[in-house]
């Protein structure tokens, strides 16, 4: 049987969920037997190509990340949220209740280890979005894997219900925010 | 009453009339998941979490204000009610900025838990991101509105239980946010600090500042024990994690005696001065340094065991056990007569006022505090149990608010209970016993004369309105107001014990006997086991033994101050003509500054000790951390001296 192409992507987040995905023990092995990983940072494959599975840590700050997603979204069949950034927003949108412009300043101004600071401007740097979104208020997301990070077996939960063909919902005593 | 049954899922389940369908289903063990409802206060169906299907109902109900009826045929559990909720679930959580990830509550959040409950792993609506503050103005309590659900349970305990009414609502719609009076920060607004509002909030809206990121609930351990601080004797419960006590949460907060206040809640969890550590005894340079048990015993036989006159003083936080020890140790080890309380003056002018009102009454006329929840009438003269006794305060406020029941405050410095008070009597300075005594002659003149005193036919209000500088209206309304009262409490403290006039206490009495034929009074005394320690005959001295210190005749003394922080700079003056000194505290002080030889004690919630509430109930405490250093318990430390005295003899 071919293996399951899987792309994973790292958007707005501490790369956490990425950890707990490889922190899943022995599963780790038997996961290498049944799938492939693509794009990902894990396996530093940096074009996609069409997957079954695409996995989201994070949530969407920057245009960047916004197009990463998008593009994620165009490339598999199905998507699945990891992890609290992912599914709600997380600790990145704790700026969503400040104004953008104060972010930036507060971030490359008003610092007290700057000097002669500015806010970066160029091409190069992908523009942040007003707020920071959930995945699910940019594109469609077909399951989602909840925590701080997950569980890893909240993780191993929603691969081997994916793999076994079915939508996984976190079950109530894997679920966690935190 | 009479039984209903009702049909719920398909199951027969019995209720009383007049029993809501929530009601019904908790007591048939059907699962309803709840939010605002919190067991003891008005529900208010606030947070739409236990819509229930009713038969012939067009529409979901919720079941915490729905009557129960006879023949009702209920649905808690339908596909639609679980859809419903799940989509309320995550109306809240994008209402408001709730992030777990870094939430002060987080594990013990019951909106967390219906969260995984209901398997929320998304949200399906835009997160509002509100700009919410913070509200940290209060030394204990933060009040976070960006983790707020509007449940208003912590408006309905403020005004239900605590009867402060700190706490509402304030704005309407989409801008509504619980507020402090009208809309001050919480730190200057009228809370009492009772910490209730804690208790009860389901989310991270409202928290300590000492217990936050300290543990969840779930992580500590819970010591059920009771609060030996002011004398009320609050049941608490501790959760302690790595010997810390992280928080003091009361059992049950409906329950009398179960409300707690600032003292016992949030000022245990502080220290509030340095612990004396180890025993301590002067050097040659006469500086206090740390020593052994050993030492600091044979110090004290040595100087205090052929000394002919010493003294003993307790403070009334000492547990019963230490006081009998005490006792005993002043007794028999030093053969000394000279021993009192703190407060001895307040228990000879109090026990003196019983005698002079009647030689048979004593305590017998003090009421328990859960008469004060009853009472159609409450006289508070020359005290501040707000402050002093927060509880009582709040008994105060919940009777005035919730049974009408009429305040008269008789006080010339101020009136802790505001609005809920009908009158106010202001006597000029020194002036009470006159003012209570126009009050007597007021109700008499209502008519109500059966235990009048004979001799006060002579006093004209008017004349004694003018001389306390108050109105006489006030005067006559007040008598008015008493004459009617069928179920009156009077409560006084230390504006009337500070004068050690027994007259004025016989004069309460007597106000008291007019009110209701048995007189019905509580005396507010000043330290938690006062009471325990009155009952022990500790106070039986004639006259004040820290008044005998300072004339110079006692040439020793030892103090047992338990955790009394002692900072009374008069007690230490004092000391300043006696030779030799022991002090048993846990906290360095003036007290301990003066004496000869320190010996450390236990805090109350590191040991096991009995004590008497102000109305003469027994309660204990249990450890709820273990002390370190090996610190003795006062018990086996007083034990000890006098093992050391008797060989020191022999």
């Amino acid at each position: 049987m071919a293996k399951v192409k899987i792309a994973t992507v790292w958007l707005e987040s501490c790369s956490g969920c990425h950890m707990s995905l490889l922190d899943v023990d022995l599963f780790i092995v038997e996961l290498a037997k049944l799938v492939e990983f693509r794009r990902s940072p894990i396996t530093d494959i940096k074009d996609f190509d069409d997957v079954v599975v695409g996995i989201v840590e994070g949530s969407v700050g920057n245009e960047e990340e916004k197009e990463v997603v998008e593009q994620l979204r165009h490339h598999s069949q199905i998507i699945m949220a990891l992890g609290d950034c992912a599914c709600f927003g997380g600790v990145c949108a704790m700026r969503n209740t400040l104004d953008k412009a104060d972010v930036l300043k507060r971030a490359y101004i008003d610092t007290p280890s700057t000097y002669k600071g500015k806010i970066p401007r160029s091409p190069g740097v992908p523009e942040l979005l007003d707020k920071v979104y959930p995945v699910n208020q940019i594109i469609k997301v077909d399951c989602y894997v909840p925590g701080c990070p997950p569980e890893p077996e909240a993780i191993k939960y929603g691969l081997t219900e994916l793999l076994a063909g079915r939508i996984p919902v976190v079950p109530s005593n894997m679920m966690r925010f935190d | 009453m009479s039984e209903i049954t009702l049909t719920i899922n398909g199951q027969q389940c019995k209720g009383k009339q007049g029993d809501t369908i929530l009601d019904v289903c908790q007591a048939n063990g059907i699962d309803v998941p709840t939010l605002c409802h919190y067991k003891g206060l008005v529900d208010i169906a606030a947070c739409r979490m236990c819509l229930v299907e009713v038969e012939k109902e067009r529409k979901p109900v919720p079941s915490c204000t729905y009557p129960a009826r006879d023949g009702l045929v209920v649905t808690t559990n339908s596909e639609k009610i679980e859809k419903y909720r799940r989509m309320i679930l995550e109306l809240l959580f994008t209402e408001r900025n709730h992030l777990c990830a870094y939430c002060v509550a987080s594990g013990d959040c019951e909106l967390q838990k219906l969260a995984y409950k209901y398997q929320m792993d998304n949200t399906r609506y835009e997160y509002s991101w509100p700009d919410k503050t913070t509200d940290t103005s209060h030394p204990y309590i933060v009040l976070d509105h960006n983790r707020c659900i509007l449940c208003a349970r912590c408006i309905r305990v403020c005004d239900e239980i605590t009867g402060a009414h700190a706490l509402d609502f304030s704005k309407r719609g989409w801008k509504t946010n619980v507020s402090a009076d009208i809309n001050q920060p919480l730190g200057e607004s009228s809370c009492i600090s009772c910490g209730a509002c804690f208790q009860v909030c389901p989310t991270g809206a409202i928290f300590s500042k000492a217990s936050a990121y300290k543990g969840r609930t779930s992580e500590c351990t819970t010591v059920f024990s009771s609060c030996p601080i002011c004398g009320v004797g609050c049941d608490i419960k501790g959760l302690v994690k790595d010997n810390h006590v992280v928080k003091i949460e009361s059992p049950d907060l409906t329950k009398p005696r179960g409300l707690l206040c600032q003292m016992g809640r949030f000022e245990t969890l502080y220290t509030p001065a340095e612990r004396v550590r180890t025993p301590m005894k002067r050097n040659s340079k006469g500086q206090l340094t740390a020593c052994t048990y050993e030492e600091a015993f044979e110090d004290i036989a040595k100087n205090l065991g052929s000394n002919g006159s010493v003294a003993g003083l307790a403070s009334g936080k000492a547990s019963s056990e230490s006081l009998k020890a005490f006792a005993e140790l002043m007794d028999k080890g030093f053969g000394s007569k000279m021993v009192d309380t703190l407060d001895g003056d307040d228990f000879r002018t109090v026990t003196m006022g019983m005698t002079k009102f009647d030689a048979k009454a004593g305590f017998a006329t003090e009421a328990k505090l859960e008469d004060i929840l009853t009472a159609d009438s409450i006289v508070v003269i020359g005290a501040n149990p707000i402050k002093t006794h927060p509880v009582i305060g709040s008994y105060i406020l919940r009777a005035a608010a919730k049974n009408k029941a009429n305040l008269v405050v008789v006080d010339p410095l101020r009136n802790p209970f505001t609005f809920r008070t009908s009158v106010w009597v202001r006597p000029a300075e020194g002036k009470k016993a006159l003012a209570i005594k126009a009050i007597i002659r007021a109700i008499m003149e209502q008519g109500k004369t059966a235990k009048a005193p004979a001799n006060f036919a002579e006093i004209d209000i008017k004349k004694a309105a003018k001389d306390l500088e108050v109105d006489s209206h006030d005067l006559f309304q007040a008598g008015e107001i008493l004459a009617g009262s069928k179920n009156g409490i009077i409560i006084y403290g230390e504006g009337v014990l500070q004068y050690k006039d027994a007259d004025m206490v016989a004069l309460i009495l007597n106000l008291a006997a007019l009110i209701n034929t048995q007189p019905r009074v509580i005396s507010l005394k000043r330290y938690g086991n006062s009471r325990g320690a009155w009952d022990l005959g500790i106070s039986n001295a004639k006259s004040s033994v820290i008044d005998e210190l300072a004339k110079g005749k006692v040439k020793g003394v030892y103090l047992l101050l338990a955790d009394d922080l002692a900072e009374s700079q008069s007690l230490a003056d004092s000391l300043k003509r006696v030779e030799f000194v022991v002090a048993q505290a846990s906290y360095l002080s003036p007290v301990t500054a003066k004496a000869s030889v320190v010996l450390p004690s236990l805090l109350w919630t590191e040991s096991k000790g009995s004590y008497t509430t102000l109305d003469g109930i027994q309660k204990s405490t249990v450890p709820m951390v273990k002390p370190g250093n090996d610190i003795k318990p006062d018990v086996d430390t007083l034990k000890e001296v006098a093992r050391h005295l008797k060989k020191i003899r022999a």
